[in-house]
């Protein structure tokens, strides 16, 4: 089943609404079997990249390959083996959750009814109940439900937690992600759109950051929080004078000093060190102050 | 300390003195069976599949987890700690090419009972380079010669007392 090709290639895509550029130029490839994030505020080309991954909207620019094929060109190939949950989620409001599963299953040639019980169960969803009735985040849960149960090669999940509560979102990581992953997780690939961050934390492989429809950065989220790194320093009086060329940002604050580095954060510290401060410590950026450094920088 | 036993415990690291983190970048889970207990520190700079290869082969040092111990499974340990499934399994398999862990068909990782398959010159260089570090470290920190030989000691002598305490506890729980 699984194909050589990357799960997903974009290569200088660029779409706009009118004269409104939503993205301009944006490459990047995910490897089949990755955890992979799109990360941007709001209104940075997220949801348009992935609409036109799924053919929901052409691009104007550049082209995309879903597993080495034109999504435009083999829309039922590509569709089959992908799931999707948009960021507005739309049942038919007269059908119960029980008959909306038992529809999107129809269009599925497999379906995993044991997953389905499971989450249902850990959802706390009544199968009798018409979506017409159920909360917005009831309704992203049946959406997901929908989304890991065809156990298809890769996910496609746009803003997947926003407009849940911190303890649906909590167990929306915990169950989903693991419930889709526990088959063949080496072949099940993920692409996750969020500004919220933290929650994917432990989540994410790798990742870009786009802004203005532009890719920022891409990395690995283990490589990232290796080089980028917050390194405070407290002196006896104020900061001498230093060359701290190599730091994305200082900030300077009575005695103490805090820099942002790079790459350079080895060599930053050493620097600091022949200064004899009293205090030297240095940590890892997390993925969202990576993010926020990136952004303000 | 911190939680019950299995639960899933969020906690953060005073980092330098008067500014508490508030965000959750430490995760923690807790196995019921062996008492071990992982941590994931996403601000140590170190990828987060090695976190879990070195805690777990302290956890066997300090006999936390005990040779024919099962381990825990990787998908319910991967959702305690909110990490990637895949990230759990490559902890577990490099700590199968290490020699720590054996994987049987059907029933789970295990620890194995004499855990080195490397020969003595090997695991002797191999800890020549962390020792090379520490010393590194000792002489940016000015801590001189005696003083970091005794410490190596005392963490030494921690380290039985932990092991001591935990074999007391099973007799203990076998009692």
């Amino acid at each position: 089943m699984s194909s050589p090709s990357p799960a997903i290639q974009i290569e200088s895509l660029s779409y706009a609404y009118g004269r409104a550029e939503a993205v301009r130029g944006l490459t990047l490839c995910v490897q089949a079997g990755r955890c992979y994030g799109l990360f941007g505020r709001n209104g940075a080309g997220k949801t348009t990249t992935m609409k036109c991954l799924l053919n929901l909207l052409r691009p104007q620019g550049g082209q995309v390959r879903m597993f080495g094929l034109d999504p435009a060109r083999h829309e039922v190939d590509v569709k089959r083996r992908l799931a999707y949950v948009p960021d507005q989620v739309a049942f038919y409001p007269w059908m119960s959750v029980r008959e909306t599963l038992d529809y999107l299953a129809s269009f599925r040639a497999h379906w995993n009814r044991k997953t389905e019980h499971e989450l249902l169960g850990r959802f706390r969803l009544d199968p009798a109940q018409r979506t017409g009735g159920l909360s917005k985040g009831q309704r992203t849960q049946v959406a997901l439900i929908a989304a890991v149960c065809p156990e298809t090669d890769l996910l496609v999940l746009d803003e997947p937690t926003s407009g849940l509560d911190p303890i649906v979102r909590r167990e929306f990581i915990e169950t989903v992600i693991g419930a889709y992953q526990e088959g063949n997780a080496g072949n099940r690939t993920i692409l996750v759109s969020t500004h919220l961050i933290t929650e994917f934390e432990g989540l994410i492989d790798e990742f870009t950051i786009i802004d203005h429809g532009l890719p920022v950065l891409t990395l690995a989220s283990d490589q990232a929080r290796e080089s980028y790194r917050k390194i405070r320093a407290r002196f006896a009086q104020s900061p001498p004078k230093l060359d701290l060329q190599g730091a994305l940002r200082v900030r300077r604050d009575g005695r103490e000093l805090e820099l942002i580095a790079n790459g350079a954060g080895a060599e930053l510290m050493e620097r600091l060190r022949q200064q004899n401060p009293e205090a030297l410590t240095t940590e890892s950026l997390t993925l969202e102050e990576i993010f926020v450094a990136t952004l303000k920088s | 300390m911190v939680g019950l036993p299995g639960d899933h415990v969020l906690s953060n690291l005073p980092l330098l003195a008067g500014l508490p983190d508030t965000r959750c970048t430490v995760l923690v889970s807790y196995d019921r069976k062996t008492g071990m207990r992982l941590q994931i520190n996403f601000k140590s700079g170190m990828p987060i599949y090695l976190q879990v290869v070195d805690q777990i082969k302290a956890a066997a040092a300090s006999g936390a987890l005990r040779p024919g111990e099962v381990l825990p499974s990787i998908r319910p340990l991967a959702e305690e700690l909110r990490v990637n499934r895949n990230t759990v399994a490559k902890a577990y398999s490099e700590l199968e090419s290490l020699g720590v862990i054996e994987t049987l068909p059907g029933r789970g990782c295990f620890l194995k009972e004499n855990h080195t398959a490397l020969r003595k010159e090997v695991r002797r260089k191999l800890l020549t380079v962390e020792v090379d570090q520490a010393i590194v470290q000792a002489h940016h920190l000015q801590v001189p010669r005696d003083e970091f030989l005794a410490l190596i000691h005392e963490r030494m002598n921690a380290l039985d007392h932990k092991r001591r305490s935990n074999e007391n506890q099973t007799e203990d729980d076998q009692s």
